[in-house]
């Protein structure tokens, strides 16, 4: 298995050689100033003829949520209630493609998203306007890899994988593959806990250390860290075995099969 | 083989080995170029791996081309010996003066040898270093104790505040942050939705807990909120926080050790004792 | 003229000729089972030149060290120089990156072709007298090969190895009444101790390496005296080898076999990331990393420890840890066993004559069902370590998985071992020449009991028929040595003594020992020289080599473009929407 690539283009994450820090807060800064512009761009034709928000918010959610969560987001037995559950889990759920779902799952896996990026801001405008308050979409600043790695190490690492490569939890859940995620996302995800993801307010993480968190996590997927070649989906030490015995010695005890006869045989 | 004209087969294997240890050469020099331009370790493999493939290749076609392909035979002698043979060395072995008939000295030397041997183990006690704990109260003792302030990672002490719902906090005993059987976490839960109180007692919800596995001993770090569960990222031992940290599934057999505390006068939390069992996986002397 | 000179200088000092003639002489069988043993001891050799590169760099302490270098997430970061010194040798030592890799994938290769080589050894019988202390010798090494292998993966101290070494620990200290003092004198204290990496690496680059050198010497060396055993066919007896000789037929390929194994770990070493330790991070006790396993050769000991049910109970108030059986008592019935089989195997069959005829796996049903089970077992205990990744992948719960290993794990060698002993029943019995051409009345009839009389089982791998009016010894003077071979004419078969003698008698004296009951003749000159082998068969052969070059070729021409693409995409400015959906379907083409 190949470790999944983000499947777009991202201009904002150009590799260089020698970063020195400075450019790797820069790098690091990158999506999250880039990311609006971005998400715009992806869906530039529908977002332009767009209602006005609030309107545009209400039509989207009567249309695509409304029938799980209820009319007023008060929740059903299909969706549980949105009262309370703050702009950063919509924009998480919505902006990861997560929701809305087709068919109900135990656990939506990461799809392109569904709404341009004016629409998410609508929808999620929307739903604020149900009360309740709960988390604001953070505002991601540059941060330090290097304080990010060790908070990833102590807190993301034991579900996510040092890698970042995800993976599974009890019950057919899994803790995904962080590669796709934007630094907001990334944000949204410590201070929301979508799922069975425990909850990083602030008390417990500031804004100081989620902003050098999203900035390491940006760099995990960097192809640069692969400095070794193919990583193999990072998935560790089971498929190097696996690779060591039907490439290494597949090569090797093809060629002693070789080797092994008689020239004449 | 000097003596007669090269066939043509033999012609064309001597061109395609020498091509053979030319690639192989080129190789090299590659290496060296890649490694003198600064290093790329996928070109250098690479020309590595074309370096010695061109000499496998080489060497290959020259085994197997260039060298006659008759069978031969060797005789394989039997490994008895004769019986003469054997009786005479039994002779030499023990003749009258042999130091096998001696064997009252022979017990003598094989009594000092093996006190020597036993003599020699006693300098192997020093790998456990003597001002150290003896091992099983090592294993017991953790840092933990009555009035020890519970910090996080950075050494910051914690309120209780600083653990809300949903979430899991990791927690030292402070000044210990690197002590490998100290490790901690607290977890804010319900009280009406304890099955089984907590072994160490709870604030308000609050519970404090050995992070290590009673299995083999991993930091027990995948907190499933909402479940009120923990799972083992090692051997995927889940444990039931809301039943006294018992293991629900795989292959642990005992809840996790809890934790008593307090809010000291200093509104910080603190520990009230060690933890309720000793940390991590079992030992023989295991209470 | 050199070669000539040196010979003779070397001879004038030591006495060298009678040995070297004798040496260059031997023969190996043509068989490519005789090679797996090479890939090992070819492994083994990388391992030492690469490893002792890597101490140049490697600094085994648990002392802080600030890494300083290119790897921004860490730089400036206080870890355990062992860890701080890896990732600098994996970032900022040229070349560092390409040795270290290789050398973990030779550790890889290593194991693996000494489980390859053991499995020849078991299913043919190779380990029946003499070869005994041969066998024992390499299980010996095929337990210090995992126990250094171990060493190593934990020494650069990072998270992945150290969560493995804490459950090693675990295991340890499990064992009854000196468990813990076992764990505590090996680390010098209680886990992490600041001693585990110095001992790990004296343990890692001496003391191992030291005994494995020693015992791969008394191996080749005892190999050399007993000479090789061979499978049964033609002109072959318990009495001699035949095959090609070491000078000059053997020494090439052995040395090409030598080069291929280089090839492939560094191709590997190059191409192929292993353990990066920069994005595990160093070890901290409180910290934990998912996906978990260790290298695959110690794999299944892990997995027997997940599939191990929760049982512990207490003996007089003493605890019995439960990782005390899937880690301790397994491991140790696993390497009982295999030091017992061959006298356990004497002792059954009241077998007490020296074999150096191999039997095929078929030959012997029991022991082909028995090996074929074991294997299976440890198999499905290797993929049982890798459960959550497995889950993951097919998303199935991991519970229900566990469930599913736990009955496979006793199963599904049970099935596989019988399978085995019914197939190599029927085709001993039957007339197919291999698995294809068994017929289902084949089977049948093997699952019946025996129905040969005991005992006829010895007569099979016997000798050629002594009277065989076809054979003959031809011996004929060559200057003044004397030479011989054996013709067996109505198999159009010569083989040929395989060194020269002083004279007719010593001729004479080989050909009796190897071929005994043969009729000696001497013939006038000498025989005709055989025709030159077929130039197809050499051509089939360059044409696989071809084959598996152009695909080792094509893999990295792909891996190029893939990268080459990326780079692109990433040099291009921000680019207009269409131009990302072409990108991104691009890439999903591959």
């Amino acid at each position: 298995m190949r470790r999944p690539r983000p499947a777009r283009v991202r201009p904002d994450l150009h590799p260089r050689r020698a970063l020195a820090l400075g450019a790797v807060l820069v790098l690091a800064a990158g999506p999250v100033a880039l990311a609006p512009a971005r998400s715009a761009a992806d869906s530039a034709a529908p977002a332009a003829a767009a209602p006005p928000a609030g309107d545009r918010g209400t039509q989207l959610y009567l249309e695509h949520c409304a029938s799980c969560h209820g009319e007023r987001g008060q929740g059903a037995q299909r969706g549980p209630s949105l009262i309370g559950v703050g702009p950063a889990s919509v924009d998480f759920q919505v902006s990861t493609g997560r929701m809305p779902v087709s068919r109900e799952v135990q656990q939506a896996p990461r799809r392109d998203p569904v709404f341009s990026a004016a629409d998410i801001s609508a929808l999620v405008d929307h739903v604020s306007s149900f009360g309740g308050g709960g988390p604001k979409v953070p505002q991601v600043a540059p941060g330090n890899p290097g304080s990010g790695r060790e908070i990833f190490a102590a807190n993301c690492a034991p579900c996510h994988g040092a890698t970042g490569a995800g993976a599974a939890l009890t019950d057919g859940w899994v803790a995904p593959p962080l590669y796709d995620s934007t630094a907001v996302q990334v944000a949204e995800a410590v201070r929301v806990g979508p799922g069975l993801m425990p909850v990083f307010p602030n008390q417990v993480l500031d804004d100081r250390q989620l902003d050098d968190l999203a900035a390491y996590v940006q760099r995990l997927r960097d192809e640069r860290l692969d400095r070794g070649g193919n990583p193999l989906g990072r998935l560790g030490p089971l498929a190097e075995g696996l690779v060591a015995w039907l490439a290494a010695l597949g090569l090797l005890v093809a060629a002693a099969r070789w080797l092994g006869r008689r020239a004449a045989e | 083989m000097s003596a007669r004209r090269p066939s043509a087969t033999e012609r064309t294997a001597s061109r395609r080995i020498v091509a053979a240890f030319g690639v192989s050469a080129a190789g090299a020099v590659g290496f060296a170029v890649t490694y003198g331009l600064g290093g790329n370790t996928a070109r250098e493999g690479i020309c590595l791996a074309v370096a010695f493939a061109g000499l496998a290749v080489g060497l290959a076609v020259w085994a197997r081309r260039l060298v006659p392909v008759d069978r031969y035979v060797e005789e394989h002698e039997g490994f008895t010996s004769p019986p003469t043979e054997q009786a005479m060395t039994a002779a030499v072995l023990t003749a009258p003066d042999s130091p096998v008939r001696r064997r009252g000295l022979l017990a003598a030397l094989g009594l000092a040898l093996t006190a020597l041997g036993a003599a020699a183990l006693f300098p192997l006690r020093s790998l456990l270093p003597f001002d150290r704990a003896r091992p099983v109260r090592a294993l017991k003792d953790t840092p933990w104790g009555a009035g020890v302030r519970l910090v996080d990672a950075d050494g910051r002490p914690l309120r209780p505040d600083d653990v809300p719902a949903d979430t899991v906090v990791a927690v030292f005993p402070e000044g210990n942050v690197d002590v490998g059987d100290a490790p901690a976490f607290a977890v804010r839960l319900e009280p009406q939705r304890f099955s089984r109180p907590p072994a160490g007692g709870h604030l308000d919800g609050l519970v404090v807990w050995s992070l290590l596995c009673t299995h083999a001993g991993c930091p027990v770090r995948s907190y499933l909120k909402g479940t009120g569960q923990l799972l083992c990222p090692c051997h995927q031992s889940s444990f039931d926080l809301l039943a006294g940290a018992r293991p629900v599934a795989g292959p642990a057999a005992r809840a996790l050790p809890g934790l008593p505390i307090e809010v000291g006068p200093d509104g910080f939390l603190r520990a009230t004792g060690d933890f309720t069992a000793p940390p991590g996986a079992g030992f023989w002397d295991s209470p | 003229m050199i070669t000539d000179r040196l010979a003779r200088a070397l001879d004038d000092r030591l006495r060298l000729s009678p040995l070297t003639r004798r040496a260059l002489a031997k023969i190996f069988p043509d068989h490519w089972s005789f090679m797996l043993g090479e890939l090992a001891l070819y492994s083994f050799v990388a391992l030492l030149l690469t490893g002792v590169y890597l101490t140049f760099f490697f600094d085994a302490s648990n002392g802080d060290r600030v890494y300083r270098g290119d790897y921004a997430p860490l730089d400036g970061a206080t870890t355990s120089a062992a860890y701080a010194s890896t990732v600098r040798l994996s970032w900022d030592v040229r070349a560092g990156l390409l040795i270290r890799q290789t050398h973990h994938w030779a550790a890889l290769v290593f194991v693996a072709a000494i489980v390859l080589h053991l499995a020849r050894i078991f299913f043919t019988g190779a380990f029946r007298k003499p070869r005994e202390l041969n066998w024992l010798i390499g299980v010996t090494m095929l337990t210090l090969a995992l126990a250094n292998g171990f060493t190593g993966y934990s020494l650069p101290d990072d998270l992945l190895s150290g969560v493995g070494l804490r459950i090693l620990t675990s295991v340890v200290e499990s064992i009854p009444l000196v468990g813990a003092w076992l764990a505590a004198l090996a680390l010098g204290g209680e886990f992490p101790s600041d001693a585990m990496i110095p001992r790990m690496f004296v343990a890692h680059v001496l003391l191992v390496p030291a005994v494995l050198v020693a015992l791969i010497s008394l191996h080749l060396g005892i190999l050399v005296r007993q000479k090789h055993s061979q499978f049964p066919g033609p002109g072959r007896t318990e009495h001699n080898v035949v095959g090609s000789r070491l000078w000059p037929s053997y020494a090439l390929r052995s040395l090409a076999l030598f080069a291929w194994v280089l090839a492939v770990l560094f191709a590997l070493g190059g191409l192929v990331q292993i353990n990066p330790v920069w994005l595990y991070g160093p070890f901290e006790p409180a910290e934990a990393t998912s996906p978990a396993q260790p290298d695959w050769y110690v794999a299944w000991g892990d997995g027997a420890l997940r599939l191990f049910p929760p049982w512990e109970f207490r003996i007089a108030g003493h605890l019995v840890p439960g990782p005390l059986f899937p880690g301790v008592v397994l491991g140790g019935v696993t390497f009982l066993a295999l030091y017992a089989w061959p006298f356990a195997e004497r002792l059954r069959a009241k077998d007490r004559s020296a074999h150096h005829l191999l039997d095929r796996p078929r030959d012997h049903p029991v022991r082909l069902g028995v090996g074929v089970g074991a294997l299976t077992f440890y198999a499905v205990l290797t993929v049982a370590a890798g459960d959550d990744i497995i889950a993951r992948l097919v998303r199935v719960p991991v519970y229900d998985l566990l469930s599913l290993f736990r009955v496979l794990v006793l199963v599904l060698p049970l099935l596989a071992g019988l399978l085995a002993f019914l197939v190599a029943r029927a085709l001993r019995r039957g007339d197919a020449a291999g698995i294809g051409e068994l017929t289902r009345a084949d089977l049948r009839r093997a699952a019946h009991r025996s129905i040969r009389p005991p005992g006829a089982d010895s007569g099979e791998s016997e000798t050629p028929a002594r009277d065989r009016s076809g054979e003959r010894i031809e011996m004929w003077p060559e200057g003044d040595l004397w030479r011989w071979r054996y013709r067996d004419a109505d198999r159009h078969l010569v083989i040929t003594g395989s060194r020269a003698v002083l004279s007719e008698e010593e001729a004479a004296s080989a050909a009796r020992v190897a071929y005994p009951g043969v009729d000696r003749v001497v013939v006038p000159g000498p025989p005709p020289a055989p025709p030159p082998g077929p130039v197809r068969a050499a051509l089939r052969g360059w044409g696989r080599a071809a084959a598996a070059g152009s695909l080792l070729l094509a893999a990295l021409l792909n891996r190029r473009r893939d990268r080459r693409r990326q780079e692109r995409e990433r040099a291009e400015p921000a680019a207009p929407p269409e131009t990302a959906d072409k990108a991104s379907t691009g890439g999903g083409r591959t």
